[in-house]
């Protein structure tokens, strides 16, 4: 037998309205398109800094202390990075790079990172943030050219105090 | 004459691809979208280093200290003078000290006595800023009791 389709049975079927639903989605993603905001990762160096003369009291020995001296320039650019009396220049970043291969030099050439070792950072007064900031990364480790992960040689890194102009 | 209506002649498009596409985009946008409320000061220009990392294990506590310069439209400096950021109000660095030890007290008020002692003091310091001036907001931290500090920098740094 034949069924015939009846007007009835027609209206049955709900269309699903998507136009509210169009409409939201897009306002959703203009939202989050204008709110998008990238923001560059950020990364961070622990500082040791022993208050006065309070880490003497260990019966630990002292760690070595390999000191390096930033001078600056009147204008707070680098004047010459000083690695225990021998100056290693100023042409950033080659005088970080040598910095680096000295402190390589020091830790051991098979890479090993060393514990007992701490690096002090006597930077002048006026000299430029990013400048101690490079002489930190340059003293804390490498990116590994081959693998390009971090090769960390001495995470105890220190400020000196500061040299407050005129007090030299 | 009578005219036949033609029922089959409005096309309907199909929207699924594009309500799938859209929703990719929606759920694209909202990953990418950062809403952790972070501390940093859009005034603060950080310097560039491969090696800075985030922490693997994020701080429990933290004390973020923004150090810039105020600069104008044209991005020079107006005050050759750095200020500590704090909210709408710029403080000297050198005059930090009591805000610090204010700090010290809140910390204390939340989470018990010495608290502030496990709070790491993280410094975000515009690439100019003098590095004296950085040590002698270390200083004035260690007078307010604080031991831990660290220095942020930007990690994706241009090559050359």
């Amino acid at each position: 037998m034949k069924i015939r389709r009846g007007s009835g049975e027609e209206s049955g079927k709900v269309d699903i309205q998507m136009a509210p639903m169009i409409d939201v989605v897009f306002q959703l993603l203009i939202f989050f398109m204008l709110t998008l905001k990238i923001v560059a990762p950020e990364g961070d160096f622990n500082i040791n800094m022993p208050i006065g003369s309070a880490a003497a009291a260990s019966d630990e020995p002292p760690p070595l202390d390999i000191k390096v001296r930033l001078l600056a320039n009147p204008d707070g650019t680098l004047g010459q990075v000083v690695f225990g009396n021998r100056p290693l220049g100023n042409d950033v970043p080659a005088c970080f790079d040598r910095l680096n291969l000295e402190i390589v030099g020091l830790v051991g050439s098979g890479g090993g990172f060393a514990d007992d070792m701490s690096v002090e950072i006597d930077a002048d007064y006026n000299l430029h943030y990013a400048y101690t900031i490079k002489a930190i990364s340059a003293c804390t480790g490498r990116i590994d050219p081959v693998t390009q992960q971090p090769v960390r040689y001495i995470e105890k890194i220190k400020l000196a105090p500061p040299r407050r102009p005129g007090e030299e | 004459m009578r005219i036949k209506r033609a029922g089959s002649s409005v096309v309907e498009a199909d929207m699924t691809p594009m309500i799938d596409m859209t929703f990719q985009l929606i759920a694209f946008f909202m990953i990418v979208t950062n809403f952790e409320q972070t501390q940093a000061d859009e005034r603060v220009k950080l310097p560039a280093d491969q090696l800075a990392r985030p922490p693997l294990v994020p701080r429990e506590d933290e004390l973020v200290l923004n150090i810039g310069f105020i600069r104008n439209a044209q991005g020079e400096k107006v005050d050759p003078d750095p200020f500590v950021f704090l909210g709408d109000e710029n403080v000297r660095v050198l005059d930090y000290g009591p805000y610090l030890k204010q700090e010290r007290q809140v910390a204390e008020l939340k989470h018990g006595d010495g608290a502030h002692k496990n709070m790491t003091v993280v410094i975000r310091a515009d690439s100019e800023v003098p590095t004296g001036l950085v040590q002698e907001l270390i200083k004035l931290a260690q007078e307010a009791g604080f031991e831990k500090f660290a220095f942020k920098a930007k990690s994706d740094e241009e090559p050359g």
